[in-house]
């Protein structure tokens, strides 16, 4: 976009640039390559094989390919796993957006917005802990409350109904404030002149929201809902913490089925060929969310 | 002996200060055991009371041993074949643990296990010792790769108080017989002993099964991981005849479409339906199977169907008093269940082969199961140590004859070993839970099936 126009002549001093680019980037290259590169090359080889761990891997070709797609356990994961990432989109960024607006309307604080971002700071596992206890139907504070204002008990994880939803809201809840700062972020980069504009034309609040503040806020909000679906798409720590998958396989979601396959039943051949298989579908998401969204452009200019 | 006590007793100090330390520390510890040239033998269990009940086997074993130190660890059984697996690939696993058969398979077929053969012939180490699970430990090579350390089956633990008030007695419980049909004398006990929250019995007018502050029977449908239901509707389907396989050892097919299955399932969970026994999951606690104990002392059961491991818990429940029944009988008065026995296995990467063979086989010695079973932790898998510790623990109240009585009236089925098993549970357990759960009829029933004859056929 923004080439200088006097860099184009001098040649020399740019390739000295270049070592020292090279030099400055090798870290992060080599950890990408070792931890990165090397075991995707050595995943999608695994994808072909029959690999137990402790005996060497066996070419079966395109067998674990095969199973995979008669596989009904590993369709109703992806299912599950859609749900869960649908509702924690949709809630999620809905959610952020509302907390992002009202905070820039009441308060510029560093000390409300560092509260609003804390969940995101503390580890999943702790999370997926407390919320356990807290939906806990014989001990947890939410369930008793519940049961005292309207009668109803729920099992919430334990409900083969509720486990997926109970699950998204705690995703939610951890991600919202990180979700909101960024919004937020985005909501101080639209100049105060573009509503000035919009008051003088005579809408309402609700009008600049959807017409001024949702349409500038574009580029930010594809990148939330991006970094959601695929964050979702991963989720594990807090179904292995709270659900384990079950009830019924209710809450079986992608990464938690290949952790089983590949670390229980010692199927890692197999648990490759899955993981590459959500790999693939992760990468055509994003590139499609990226063309759909145009994340590019941006109104303002 | 001495640098291992102060080296436990340094342990313990730092692990007061820091856990840092206590790694740190903890090293030195085995450093100077290596020093003093004693040999350490690492041995794992799931199991934490029997981890402490082996210690003093442990104990009386490194006096005959001077050159031996064994130290035990325990991990929860939900980490347990976890971390197994990460040490077999680390080459850092115990050099010998307990097992489960459900496991046998996969680690003899990963070439993981040592096999016991050869050891047993070079010091003349009989299995005839053993009533129970022998069998169970042999894997399709025809080798032994484990010994049976105990056995384990189920038995019916009432609050007496509560049974009292109803206007029952000990001997009802021990006479109560089930029938697929109406429940028999079984469920009539089960229904009188259920009380809603107005105090309305389950077999009278204006029960409200919605609203239960007394089950008259914990849940008999699969509780928690366990898919073979060894405390909770096996019993049931044995007394009527069914058996799982269709061979009792490394079977081909799980009968799960025999029509005597079929039954029992609908029956438990209608159980659950007429507000008889809690739903699955009801009482479970961050994410855990629900605790006799708590059911029991929380009175939010009557009867609770359980393992015999819990037997001495169950008995010595602060301001209770647990009466313990027999299995209920069939419809001819047949009594059955499944045994389950673990097994003593050695690691095929030990580096101390003898020093550990020593100890496995130790374990597997009167002289170690008769003070060991004394904490009544487990029934021990010799005969002799079994009529000690029933003994024992008679003098603390707690009541194991029940248990004799199924071992000597042949009650007992051996646990046939058969393969995959995490994979038949991944597969099994989620088409049980939807049953009960309403969600799937009884075409889950030939799914079931097929699914077992797909998982039991060992792989490579």
């Amino acid at each position: 976009m923004a080439t200088a126009p006097g860099a184009l002549g001098s040649s020399a001093p740019r390739r000295g640039d270049g070592r020292l680019a090279w030099l400055l980037i090798a870290p992060a290259v080599a950890g990408f390559l070792v931890f990165f590169a090397w075991p995707t090359v050595r995943g999608v080889y695994y994808s072909f094989t029959s690999f137990r761990i402790l005996t060497p891997p066996r070419w079966t070709g395109l067998a674990n390919w095969r199973e995979l797609s008669g596989d009904s356990v590993f369709w109703h994961s992806l299912l599950v796993t859609v749900y869960f990432v649908a509702l924690s989109v949709v809630v999620g960024v809905l959610l952020s957006l509302l907390i992002a607006v009202v905070l820039h309307r009441l308060t510029r604080s560093t000390v409300v917005r560092g509260l609003i971002i804390l969940p995101f700071l503390i580890s999943g596992v702790v999370a997926a802990l407390v919320w356990q206890w807290m939906l806990d139907p014989q001990l947890g504070i939410i369930s008793q409350l519940l049961e005292s204002l309207t009668g109803v008990r729920l099992l919430f994880f334990g409900d083969s109904d509720w486990a997926i939803p109970s699950l998204a809201a705690v995703s939610v809840w951890k991600s919202m404030g990180y979700n909101a700062v960024l919004i937020f972020a985005g909501l101080q980069t639209i100049p105060a002149s573009v509503y000035e504009a919009g008051r003088l034309d005579g809408a309402s609040g609700f009008q600049m929201f959807r017409r001024l503040t949702v349409p500038l806020l574009r580029p930010i909000l594809v990148m939330v809902v991006i970094l959601t679906v695929i964050g979702s798409f991963q989720v594990f720590d807090i179904v292995s913490v709270t659900t384990q998958g079950g009830p019924a396989n209710a809450s079986n979601v992608l990464q938690m089925y290949i952790y089983e396959k590949g670390f229980g039943e010692l199927d890692f051949g197999y648990a490759s060929t899955m993981s590459l298989a959500l790999f693939v579908l992760l990468i055509a998401i994003t590139f499609t969310q990226m063309r759909l969204a145009r994340a590019n452009e941006t109104d303002l200019s | 002996m001495k640098s291992s006590r102060t080296g436990r007793v340094r342990r313990a100090a730092a692990l007061l200060a820091s856990l840092e330390l206590t790694a740190v520390l903890g090293g030195c510890a085995s450093g100077d055991g290596a020093g003093s040239g004693r040999t350490t033998i690492n041995w794992w269990t799931w199991d934490d009371k029997q981890a402490v009940a082996y210690q003093s086997c442990a104990d009386a074993f490194e006096k005959a041993h001077p050159g031996i130190h064994v130290r035990i660890t325990q991990y929860n059984s939900a980490d347990y074949f976890t971390k197994l697996l990460s040490g077999f690939v680390s080459d850092t696993a115990p050099d010998a643990f307990m097992n489960s058969v459900q496991y046998l398979q996969q680690y003899a077929s990963l070439k993981q296990l040592m096999p016991l053969d050869g050891l047993m012939k070079k010091t003349g180490y009989g299995t005839k010792r053993f009533s129970v699970g022998v069998d169970d430990w042999k894997y399709t090579d025809g080798k032994q790769y484990g010994l049976p350390m105990d056995w384990a089956s189920a038995a019916l633990y009432y609050n007496t108080g509560m049974l009292k008030k109803a206007g029952y007695s000990a001997a009802d419980v021990d006479h109560l017989k089930w029938n697929p049909d109406d429940g028999g004398s079984f469920e009539r006990m089960v229904a009188h002993l259920t009380v809603d929250r107005d105090g309305v019995r389950g077999d009278e007018k204006g029960f409200d099964k919605r609203h239960v502050k007394t089950y008259g029977i914990s849940s008999m449908v699969a509780v928690g991981n366990d898919f073979n239901g060894l405390t909770t509707w096996r019993p049931l389907a044995s007394s009527l005849g069914w058996r799982i396989g269709n061979k009792p050892n490394w079977p081909t097919e799980f009968r799960y479409d025999d029509p005597r299955l079929v039954r029992t399932f609908d029956y438990v969970r209608k159980l659950t339906d007429k507000g008889f026994a809690p739903a699955p999951g009801q009482f479970a606690s961050a994410g855990n199977a629900p605790d006799g104990g708590q059911l029991l002392g929380s009175g939010k059961v009557a009867i609770y169907s359980g393992g015999s491991w819990e037997a001495a818990t169950l008995a010595k429940l602060p301001g209770l008093k647990v009466g313990t029944g027999p299995l209920v009988a069939g419809p001819d008065g047949t009594r059955a269940t499944v045994s389950n026995a673990n097994g003593n296995t050695i690691w095929s990467g030990t580096r101390h082969l003898d020093e550990t063979w020593a100890w496995v086989s130790y374990m597997g010695s009167a002289a170690c199961q008769t003070p060991a079973s004394r904490t009544g932790t487990f029934l021990p898998s010799i005969p002799a140590a079994t009529d000690a510790s029933v003994k024992a623990m008679a003098a603390q109240g707690v009541d194991l004859r029940v248990f004799l009585q199924q071992s000597r009236t042949h009650q007992l089925l051996p646990n046939s070993p058969y393969a995959n098993g995490t994979a038949l549970q991944s597969a099994l357990l989620p088409l049980m839970q939807q049953f009960f759960a309403h969600q799937r009829s009884a075409s889950v029933f030939p799914q079931m099936t097929e699914e077992s004859r797909k998982l039991l056929r060992p792989t490579d």
